[in-house]
């Protein structure tokens, strides 16, 4: 077993696939701070690029790609409030409005720090858990996996307000993402749902212009409005003790960022869920951490917590993904299963031979996973002091570039002007969202888990009729989903001043 | 505000009754998800619609989501608004009528000098800067197809 580990690090180290390696990682760098083009569609683009790599190279090549993308896509979301990934989105809600506090540089070294902590945590994840999660996630069929989901909108609706009237519209947002996630092509029976009879939303409404629509959009508009640069009149920050601070703020909330991770691994473990998930899990995690009402009221408005959990659990779901993928040929995601091609075209099936056989080939990929972060993060320090000076620069010098980058992220959606107009469309419905006090996490939430749950809630009612509803493990899951709704009431009802007892 | 605010609540009601109304003609298993979504969201957004309409509002809102800025005055804020707005729409207009290759360096230059005014010079540079950038990212490493405009497939170009 050492012996492989081992191995596996020299596979690495090979001078041509630590150079392909790097050469991924600049590609992933690119791809991580361009809104739209997302990780998984890169990983599609360059496949075709590994047809002549032996497979230690070809995974160094994919992996170093793929994990980096993750990283970085959190500076656009600090700096602009544009996630760059989807799986940026979280970043954006804690980390934009640092910027505005002239924290940019706080807050990316927040970022990154903890997205290299969550990477290392995800490919210790990876080389530990293999012989152990097997059994986990054959026990969670249909059921188990559609109450998860319901369980992960009700973390970030419950949020949404300390009494029973403030998370009124908690619901309300998850419920209407969930109801966006509805339009299109009903996948069971192929019956076409609020189509209004345009033939572009037969496939649904796609993640990436609804999702750049909904951050991008009002953060731009509020640009405009404010005059100023993202930072305002406030004085430069101290940049690099900024950063500094940040990466101290990493260790300061070291636990948090740890629990983030796992969080982030279970996540990626369970097939279909996804980073878009693990962020938001996380943010949640660290809202509810937050030990009273006082405490939690600095998020979304600037808390380096909001900016550790999402940052951790991004990166450690990458470990977590790949482990059904390469344990049982099962891939936890759209990249992942792009990458399971990867294995095909290098012709390894995923499975007990990777334990065995390519045990040595396995553990390239935690180190691949781990080396790749490291060698980020070593660099985005060096140029984070350059980075968050864009803060500091007149809005009206930065709006129409991050439009271009917007507008072009949305549009390689489909390819077609459609996608500008539901960012648009969903620009505006997101602007009056933050006027009116809507939280819109959980209107995002419930977009991206929206055909997951109804893909899971059909099967196990096909499969069980209500009888799923009785599910040992699905009991369980009902019982956490009560105590997550009902933990901020909890939490309140603690902190209320008791009455003085009069004799 | 407040006006602004039971009409948003008003349109969360309208939007869940449209998909309540246009499902229940479908198949079960076409209506179950939807229906299972829309009716809660229907009650919630009428409870809230009378809360505020009573004055009943919950006072501990705003949690986990940005706050946009207060510090400028409500005529400029409606100025500006409509303005980026209108910037906006006139993208995506030069998008349907130029496209992207063709509309990236005009926004940026149009942007630049009359809504940030910045020098004609600066501008022009700026712009063909952006385009150069444009065309090596976007079009010659990533290979996006992006789509002519309307004038160009009108003039055959």
């Amino acid at each position: 077993m050492f012996e492989a580990f081992i191995d596996g690090l020299l596979l690495v180290l090979q001078w041509k696939a630590f150079s392909l390696m790097l050469v991924g990682m600049a590609l992933g760098f690119c791809v991580g701070l361009l809104p739209g083009i997302g990780g998984a569609a890169t990983l599609a683009l360059m496949i075709p690029f590994i047809f002549k790599m032996s497979p230690a190279e070809a995974f160094a090549f994919l992996l170093g790609m793929h994990s980096v993308a993750a990283t970085t896509g959190d500076i656009t979301s600090v700096l602009f409030g544009v996630p760059g990934e989807a799986i940026s989105a979280a970043t954006v809600v804690d980390g934009y409005p640092m910027a505005k506090k002239g924290e940019a540089g706080r807050a990316l070294g927040a970022a990154l720090m903890s997205s290299l902590l969550g990477a290392l945590i995800g490919a210790f994840a990876l080389a530990l858990a293999i012989p152990i999660v097997r059994p986990l996630v054959l026990t969670f069929g249909s059921p188990e996996l559609f109450m998860l989901g319901i369980i992960g909108i009700s973390c970030i609706t419950s949020l949404s307000g300390s009494s029973a009237r403030g998370q009124i519209k908690g619901f309300a947002m998850g419920l209407l993402g969930l109801l966006v996630a509805t339009i299109g092509q009903e996948r069971q029976s192929g019956s076409l749902r609020f189509d209004m009879g345009l033939m572009y939303l037969w496939d649904g409404l796609d993640f990436v212009p609804v999702l750049v629509g909904i951050f991008a959009i009002p953060e731009i508009i509020d640009l405009a409005v404010r005059g100023t640069s993202i930072a305002g009149d406030r004085p430069p920050e101290n940049l690099s003790a900024g950063v500094v601070e940040g990466v101290k703020d990493t260790f300061r909330h070291f636990w948090l960022v740890f629990r983030c991770s796992v969080v982030g691994v279970f996540v990626g473990i369970l097939p279909g869920a996804g980073g878009g998930v693990a962020q938001w899990m996380a943010y949640a995690h660290a809202v509810q951490s937050a030990k009273d009402g006082t405490d939690r009221a600095g998020f979304g408005k600037g808390d380096v917590r909001g900016v550790l959990g999402p940052g951790a659990a991004n990166n450690s779901k990458e470990g977590g993904e790949l482990i059904p993928t390469v344990a049982f040929g099962v891939p936890g995601s759209g990249a992942m299963a792009i990458l399971l091609s990867g294995f095909l075209i290098m012709g390894i099936m995923p499975g007990p031979d990777m334990l065995t056989k390519h045990l040595a080939l396995t553990f390239s990929m935690v180190w691949t996973l781990a080396i790749a972060n490291v060698i980020t993060v070593i660099l985005c320090l060096a140029i984070l002091d350059q980075l968050a000076k864009l803060t500091y620069v007149r809005g009206g010098l930065i709006i129409p570039f991050v439009l271009l980058l917007v507008f072009v992220g949305s549009y390689t959606a489909n390819g077609q002007i459609a996608d500008l107009i539901v960012t648009l469309i969903f620009g505006v419905l997101s602007y009056f969202m933050v006027i009116f006090g809507w939280p819109r996490p959980p209107f995002v939430l419930g977009f991206v888990l929206g055909k997951v749950i109804e893909t899971y809630l059909f099967i196990s009612m096909t499969r069980y009729g209500f009888g799923w509803l009785t599910h040992p493990i699905v009991v369980g899951l009902i019982v956490l989903m009560a105590i997550v709704i009902a933990y901020p009431y909890v939490q309140q009802h603690r902190q209320r001043p008791r009455e003085p007892v009069h004799a | 505000m407040r006006k602004g605010a039971v009409i948003f609540c008003g349109f969360l009601i309208a939007v869940s009754g449209f998909a309540i109304f246009t499902a229940t003609g479908w198949s079960f298993k076409t209506k179950l998800f939807p229906l299972s979504v829309a009716i809660p969201l229907l009650i919630l957004s009428t409870v809230q619609l009378i809360l505020m309409l009573l004055g009943k509002e919950a006072t501990d809102e705003g949690a986990m989501d940005v706050d946009f800025t207060t510090d400028v005055p409500p005529e400029i804020v409606r100025r500006r608004v409509v303005g980026v707005f209108c910037w906006i729409v006139g993208f995506i207009a030069l998008v349907y009528l130029l496209g992207f290759p063709w509309t990236t360096p005009l926004f940026i230059f149009l942007y630049l000098r009359f809504q940030s005014e910045v020098s004609w010079a600066g501008a022009l540079a700026s712009a063909a800067v952006t385009w150069g950038c444009f065309h090596l990212l976007f079009q010659s490493l990533v290979h996006i197809q992006f789509e002519p405009g309307v004038i160009q497939a009108w003039l055959g170009l």
